[in-house]
This record gives structure tokens, sequence and C-alpha cells, in this order.
């Protein structure tokens, strides 16, 4: 079944005719002259004169073309990141036991939080109801370390060695409260579900260097305690082409899914037999234009790319001994959230433009110190040698690495305090994330709490602000980065967002 | 099959390429028609009345071809907006004035004063299409030229000197002193001499000594560019950020006239700046961009394609740059004939990524003919120290990235001429220890990272929950 396919496509069957000739005209009419002068007037007229005196009359033209001008303007400037490797704390981290030190705190066990610190403030259902609401500290101490002399608590041993590099923001704040529309929020720029993630926008935007990867890929660590579920909505692409949504890379024999050939098949007619469906395929779009449909095209031709590209970047046998020593033990073993480092960071040397590594079990109701003490034991390690690994082969230079959750917790114990034991509820009001590498500043902390770590004080830094900042640093004005959908343009920050220019380096 | 072909192939794009030979057309014939019409008043050249009709109705031609030309090509790339607006409709307002002075002509009418105004926007309308494909700035360089080398001179012995006289002082000469000096003094405002300067402007002072954050002078220097109070104005030559650093260290330490740099007290930073000046280098040499400021060429189209075919990523580095960055990262069985595909874009290739590919020595040569590189990354390849001395005329690099290769610190060594090379990785490479620390001397500005970073052991690795807590 090799030879006989040189020949291209022709719709043969008479119900054709008539679609044929339309298309022709059609053809005709825009590529020829007349078309071209209407083209000329309209946007001479429309856009420069109408469009500003009468703008509500006119409405704008939809032209194929408003999605390729704008992606053609992309890198609107020279970017100082060319991938980025977000490392997602899905449960929402305390700040107390890791980054903002309150040091006031400690004399303060089981007070009730001051109502002037509240301000009547919405808390969620689960500890709206408490009667009181016992101020607690943070069970570990602090200590100050590197050049910047930066607080860091003694649970994250090996973050504290690189804090030089981390330019750490203690002023996040989200809007929702819960952590479905917060991780939303934060991966999509709305709460409810439906467009497009990060990563997709990034995608999108900006393509990839290298074609036999995905742009955009995601790793979810198996070690973690699933308190919280993710689903794959998260790194969807919402109203984007399906080409841009992340794609999963799972440990295990099948790393990406459906992706085998399937028993009993070598594969060696894959090429030809992709071709010509892709030649199918170009054919039905050319009468209904459907983006989809290309987009199918793109996927099965990755698809296909991945067959070798994916066995080969899984691969972590070549890695020395010293290497696994780096990352710590948990890294031999595929799937946990130090092996999934060693993945992103060999993705990353192979130009993959967005990964992003989720780990769950950040959501301490209760239990707190037993559970923070997990949890960043299962990740310090791995989150410092990541940035090592990736200094010293010359890729933070120019990798931006982002470490944060949906939301903080509170200053008050959710619950029966305890000598030894609390937990904290969701605090959408001010939480840490830090930056590390392209083009923000190492060693700083930006932002600021108040005693409590309850209201900012400082430089608060919007969920939309750090997207904003995010696509700044990629080289994309996150203003102009739009997508025409339901009649309207949307973008990551929606309406909202500023470049936080005070931690551009 | 041929109406297809014709049909796909751009004919927006090929006619409006052909702006820039029609342009001048309307700009030699229109300016003719009216000399022509003006001399035509004297007896003398009255001969020249007859002429006027016909190059009148050639100029109004040419004059709309050029609209329709330029319109089409505007659409083809991205031009500056605000000045293409202004030309556009320029042009356009020139188009309907040929057309009248044309209607005009034919009535027998008098149209001196109309030909009068037509090439005055004849001139304003070529001004701002030069301006679009040359830079707005092209008239005026012969003039800012010189008056850029402020503090490219060195300053030998920087601390022993009068801060004000050598550091500030060539500063405003360069700067500030053509609109606030002997010859102009906008504002009313003067720096030539410390007393002016103490004196202030129209608004009062410019200086708060002690308080650069105060100072009038230095807010409008740090108002963003677009801003109407910005100094220098956006078209002058601006201050460099060490420029205005320094101008603010010598606010703050009390705007002294008569005190050297040594008793002024400096920060580290300052102290560096300072430094650097004794040397005489410029501000390029300090800051890391792995951008470039000038601008150049468009890449030929074809070379583009060519490198795309075969799988090499190649990509502008921003929108309105010609530069471009290759990534052979997904390129099959390389080779180094490949390398040859950069030849053409040599001009526009700035960063240049060959890791994990099987490059050799031999293949060096090639990549040492790409001028303007800043950013190399070889790593994992298989060149060693007989290749590095191709890479020694790149003098514009910044970054370079080694690690994995076989090469040892005789042959990194050969690079020291590298005067830009700020930043080294020679990771998994044989060079430790003394190699090291020798390669570090060599490259006093460089930062070179070979990597070595462990994750000891911590006792804190085995934390204990501490109880009770709080009190």
């Amino acid at each position: 079944m090799s030879d006989n396919h040189h020949e291209s496509f022709r719709l043969h069957s008479p119900e054709f005719n008539q679609l044929n000739k339309r298309l022709d005209r059609r053809n005709f009419l825009t590529k020829t002259s007349l078309g071209l002068g209407a083209l000329a007037l309209g946007s001479l007229i429309g856009n420069r004169v109408l469009g500003k005196v009468a703008g509500s009359v006119t409405h704008e033209p939809v032209t194929a073309t408003l999605e390729e001008e704008i992606l053609r303007a992309i890198p609107h400037f020279a970017p100082k990141a060319k991938r980025v490797v977000y490392l997602f704390m899905s449960g929402g981290p305390s700040q107390f036991e890791t980054f903002d030190y309150k040091p006031k705190l400690a004399g303060m066990f089981g007070q009730p939080l001051p109502d002037s610190v509240r301000q009547g403030q919405r808390l969620t259902a689960m500890s709206a109801n408490q009667s009181v609401f016992p101020m607690v500290p943070s069970a570990y101490q602090f200590s100050q370390h590197g050049e910047s002399q930066t607080w860091i608590s003694e649970l994250l041993p090996h973050t504290a060695q690189v804090v030089d590099d981390l330019c750490i923001i203690k002023s996040i704040h989200s809007e929702a409260i819960n952590h479905d529309p917060a991780i939303t929020f934060f991966q999509t720029g709305n709460q409810l579900p439906g467009r497009p993630s990060i990563g997709s926008w990034v995608s999108y935007g900006l393509g990839s260097d290298n074609k036999n990867l995905p742009t955009f890929i995601v790793l979810v660590s198996k070690n973690a305690v699933k308190d919280q579920p993710l689903y794959s909505r998260l790194w969807g692409n919402g109203f984007l082409p399906s080409e841009h949504q992340g794609v999963q890379f799972r440990a295990g024999k099948d790393p990406v899914l459906f992706l085998d050939n399937p028993e009993g098949y070598d594969g060696k007619d894959r090429k030809e037999m992709l071709e010509y469906l892709s030649k199918l395929n170009t054919m039905q779009n050319e009468p209904y234009g459907d983006p989809e449909v290309q987009a199918r095209i793109s996927q099965y031709e990755m698809a296909y790319r991945m067959q070798t590209s994916v066995p080969e970047v899984m691969d972590t046998s070549d890695e020395p001994d010293e290497v696994f020593e780096l990352y710590g033990p948990d890294s031999r073993d595929p799937g946990t959230y130090a092996a999934n480092c060693i993945l992103a960071r060999k993705l990353l040397e192979k130009d993959v433009k967005f990964v992003q590594l989720y780990h769950q079990g950040w959501d301490h109701h209760g239990g707190l110190p037993a559970g923070m003490k997990k949890q960043c034991k299962d990740t310090d390690q791995a989150t410092a040698a990541l940035i090592k690994d990736l200094k010293r082969r010359g890729l933070l230079e120019d990798t931006l690495v982002i470490w944060g959750g949906e939301f903080g917790r509170t200053v008050y114990s959710q619950g029966k305090l305890q000598t030894n034991d609390y937990g904290r509820d969701h605090h959408p009001r001010c939480f840490t994330m830090w930056m590390a590498g392209a083009g923000v500043k190492p060693g700083i902390s930006y932002g600021e709490t108040d005693d409590f770590s309850y209201n900012i004080v400082k430089n608060p830094v919007h969920v939309h602000d750090f997207q904003a900042t995010l696509m700044h640093l990629m080289g994309v004005d996150h203003e102009r980065l739009t997508f025409r959908f339901q009649g309207r343009r949307y973008r990551l920050t929606d309406v909202q967002g500023n470049v936080v220019r005070d931690i551009l380096s | 099959m041929i109406i297809r072909i014709i049909l796909s192939f751009n004919v927006t794009e090929f006619i409006g390429r052909f702006h820039p030979v029609l342009v001048h057309m309307p700009v030699g014939i229109l300016m003719l028609a009216a000399i022509f019409i003006w001399l035509a008043k004297s007896e003398r050249f009255e001969s020249l009345r007859s002429a006027i009709s016909i190059s009148l109705f050639l100029g109004m031609l040419s004059a709309i071809a050029s609209c329709v030309t330029g319109f089409l090509l505007s659409k083809t790339d991205s031009y500056e907006e605000a000045l293409l607006f202004k030309h556009q409709w320029f042009a356009i307002a020139t188009a309907l004035i040929s057309l009248v002075i044309y209607y005009l002509h034919l009535k027998n009418r008098e149209t001196k004063w109309v030909a009068a105004v037509m090439v005055i926007f004849v001139m304003i309308t070529g001004h701002l299409g030069g301006s679009i494909t040359h830079g707005s700035d092209f008239l005026t360089k012969a003039f800012s030229s010189s008056g850029n080398s402020g503090n490219s001179k060195s300053i030998p012995n920087v601390q022993e000197t009068n801060a004000f006289s050598t550091v500030i002082k060539p500063l405003l000469d360069a700067k500030c002193i053509a609109c606030h000096g002997p010859n102009k003094q906008k504002g009313k405002l003067r720096f030539d001499e410390p007393g002016f300067i103490s004196k202030g402007g129209e608004d009062g002072s410019v200086i708060v000594a002690g308080n650069a954050a105060e100072s009038a002078m230095i807010k409008r220097i740090l108002l963003p560019k677009d801003n109407k109070d910005h100094m220098p104005p956006t078209e002058k030559p601006q201050l460099s950020k060490q420029d205005i650093e320094l101008l603010q260290w010598w606010i703050t330490t009390g705007a002294k006239y008569d005190l050297k740099v040594k008793e002024l007290p400096q920060t580290d930073h300052i102290k560096s700046i300072l430094n650097s000046l004794e040397s005489g280098k410029t501000d390029e040499q300090v800051v890391i961009s792995y951008f470039p400021e000038q601008t150049v060429g468009k890449a030929p189209e074809v070379a583009v394609q060519q490198l795309r075919d075969r799988g090499i990523a190649i990509v502008p580095i921003a929108q309105n740059s010609n530069y471009l960055s290759a990534n052979f990262v997904a390129v099959e069985s390389f080779t180094g004939k490949d390398l040859q595909l950069l030849e053409p874009v040599k001009k526009q290739l700035i960063w240049l990524k060959l890791g994990n590919m099987g490059l050799t020595d031999v293949d060096l040569e090639a990549v040492g003919k790409l001028p303007n590189l800043r950013m190399l990354f070889l790593q994992n390849t298989k060149i060693t120290d007989q290749g590095l001395p191709q890479l020694s005329n790149l003098s514009e690099l910044q970054y370079l990235n080694l690690g994995g290769t076989k090469v040892t610190s005789k042959g990194v060594g050969q690079l020291k001429g590298l005067k830009n090379l700020r930043q080294l990785y020679l990771f998994q490479t044989a060079i430790t220890g003394d190699d090291l620390d020798k390669l570090r001397q060599l490259f006093s500005n460089t930062i070179i990272d070979a990597g070595g970073y462990e994750v000891p052991k911590l006792v804190s690795d085995t934390t204990v929950l501490k109880a009770p807590i709080g009190k």
C-alpha cells in the first residue's frame, strides 16, 4: 500500500461541484484588486476615522487575520525568560511556617485575633462559625540565610541555601477563598472554568523552539497527599486551538497516554499514513475553516514525533549518581516530586517552553505542624537542587522558576488549638510566592504584610499582576495577547494586571 | 493549476513593494511643477507654462500611486504606528492637493500659493517617510555623535580628582548644556557654571543638596520617556543609567563643587561605577544586555526559510527587531553543513543554541564567522581546545556555555580577548581547582560557573517537632 498516493485529492463526486464553484469565487474575490480595494478602504476609514468618531456604530470587521496580526507582533519585546518552570504547590501552603517570618506572634499564642485586623473580612464556611479565633505562631524556628540575610523557616533548609537566587514576593493576594476557584484563577486568570491556562497562552503566543515536544508539559507528583483534586482543565487550552493544551507526562511505562503504536502494528508506514490523513483533513478544512481541524492535524504530527522524543527525554538512566544525590533520595523513584524536578530540568534543556509541576497536599486545616514538615521534606531539597542544577548548566540565565500555591493560610487556628497541634484555614488576602532566574532580581524580598500576616501593608501583588509580570518576562505584553471568542476579545489578565517592575532585573 | 498559483501569489505585498521606487516620482515631479509655476511668472521663462499641465498631471498620478502602494506596504510589515499615521495622512493630503492644483490649473486659476503649500506638504511627507525607513534620528545623528563623548574618556586616578569638575560636569556638558548653557537657556536654566546650577531656572532651584529624590532635575530625568516633562527631551541623547546614578550620588552627598571624589561617601555600587571611569569603559561594557541597541537590516527571507525547512527554530528577538535567534534543538541528523545556512543571516543572528549536537572543532569555523553573536550554547558537543581559538573573533559574545565538553583551561584561556564575555559555563568539564582559579583571574569581569554545588546533609533534615510550642 505504499506508493500510489502522489496524486492529489479531487472532489470527484458531483455533489461537491457546487461547493467547488463557491470556493473559486470566494478565492477570486478576496485575492483580486476588488477585494483589495474594499479592504483598503474599510481599514482606512473604519479604524482611523469612523472608529474614533462613531465607535458604537461601526462594528469591527471580522477578519481571520486579526488573530494573525496579534501573533505576528509577538514577542513584543526581547524576552528575558525563554522558558518557565512553575512549581505549583496545590492546596495553599502556609506562609507562616515557610517564608513570612512573624516574630511578634510568638508572644501571642492563643490570643484572639483582634477585630481591628480582621475588619469583618469574610472567612470560609469551615471556620466562620468558630466562636474564637486563637492566633498561633509558627511551630518552627526561623533564621537568616545568605548574603541577603533573608528569614527562612527551618523546614526549608535547602531552599535557604539558594535564597540569594530567589525573589520572594510576600504580598501576593487572590480573590478566591476556596481551592477550585482559586487554583482556576491562578491558572487561567478567571475563577470560573473555561479560559486557557497560562501555559496555553504562552504556547499560543510564542510557540516552541522544539517541534518534537509539546510546548506546555505538566508533571504531577505521585507521592503527594491527594487532599484536593487536580483536574486536566487546569492545564486546558480553553478556547484556544487545542494543540496548546498542556500534555501530562506520567511516570511509568506509558508516560503519555495513547502514544504507543497499537499491539501488532510495527509503525513502519505511520509517517506515510499520517501524511495521507493530513491531506484529507486539509481538504476537509478548506470549506469549513475550523481551526480544530488544523489543531487535529498538528496533534497527529506531534504525537508521531513524540513517539521517539518522549522515551528519550523520560530516560534518566544516563544521569550520573551525583544528580540523584543532588535532588535527594526520592529522585530515583519516577513520578515523585524530586524525579519530576529532574525531568523538568531535562525538558527545559530540550527547550520546552512551559513546564508545570503540581504537588498536592498543602491543605492543612488540621495537623499543620506535622503536615507541613512532611510536605517541605518532600519538596525542599529537589526544589533547591533544581535551582542549582539549572544554574550550573547556564539555564537559570534564561529560565524563570516559580514556586507558589493558590492562597495562603490564616493566622488563627482552625478548630481547637492544642499546645503542639493546630490547623490554619484558607487566607487569600496575603501569601508568599517566589520567582527565580531570568529577568527577576535575585536575593530580594518584595512586599510586606502586617504583624499577623493578615493584611498587606506594602506593595501588594495581585494574581493578575503576577500573570502580567510572567508574560512580560516572556516578552509578551499581556494587554496585547488577546483571542477573540464569542464576540469579545479575551486575555489572560482579563481587564487588570500591572507588570511588577520593581522586581525586574 | 496556473490560475491557482497566480491566485495564491501575494498580490498586495508585491504591489506594495513598489512604494520605495514610486515615492520619488511625486517628490521630484510635483516640486518641479511648483518651480515651473513660479518661474513661468517671469517673461524669461514664459515658455515653461506649457510644461506645467503635463508635469502636474504626472505628479498627481504618481502621488496617488504612491499612496496606494504605500498603504499596501504598510500592511505587510509592522512600522512605528505614530510615524506611519502621520506619513499616511500627509501623503493623502499631498495627493489631494495635487488633484486640486491640477483642477485649478485646468480652470486657469492662480495656483502659485497652492503650489507653495503643496511643496511644504511634499517635504513633510518625504521627511516622515524617510524617518520610518532610516529612523527618526537619521538627520540629527551628525550632531549628536560628537556630543556623546561625555563619559568615554578615561579619568586617571578618579578618587583624587574634583568630583564636580571631573565626574559631573562632563555629563552635564554632554547631555544638558546644549539647551541649558551659554547658547540657549531653556526654562532660564544654565548648567555651565556652579553658580548658575545652584540658582536654578524659572521654576526655582533644580537641585536639593542632599536629597536627590526631591531635586527637580532628578525627578524630570526619571520621568518615563513618553512624559512631556521628561529630560533630556526624547529626541536628544539620553542619560545612561550610570550617568543618572552618578548625578544622584553627587546630589545626595550634598552637591558640593569643591570636594574630591574620595571625600564624598560612596556605596560599593557607586565605587565600582567611579572605578570604571578610570579605565574609560563605557556603559555598554558594564551593563549586560543580550540585546543590541543598534538596529540591523532585515535578514534575507529565502535564507530564513531554508533554515526553517531544515528544522532550525529561527525566531525574531522581538517585534520591530530584525535580530534573530537560532535553535538547533529539533534538528535531526545534524552535520557541519547545516551551519553554512547561517552565513546569510550572520548580521542578524545574536543568539545561537547548538547544545547537544554532534558539533566538532571543524564546525566552529563557521560559528566563528557570526560576528554579532551575544549568546552561544555549545554544551555537550564534541568540541575541544583545538576549535576554541576560532571563536576569539566573536567580540560581542557575552554568554558562552561550554559545559560537558572536553575543553581545558588552556583552550578556554585563549578566549581571554573576548572583552564582553560576562557569563562562562564550564560545568562537567575537566576544569576544576587551580585551573579554575587561574581562569577566574584571567577573566576578571566574567562570572565563571563550573558547578560543584552540593546539597549537604543537614542536621535540620531530621527535625523533631518541638513540644510544647508557644509559651
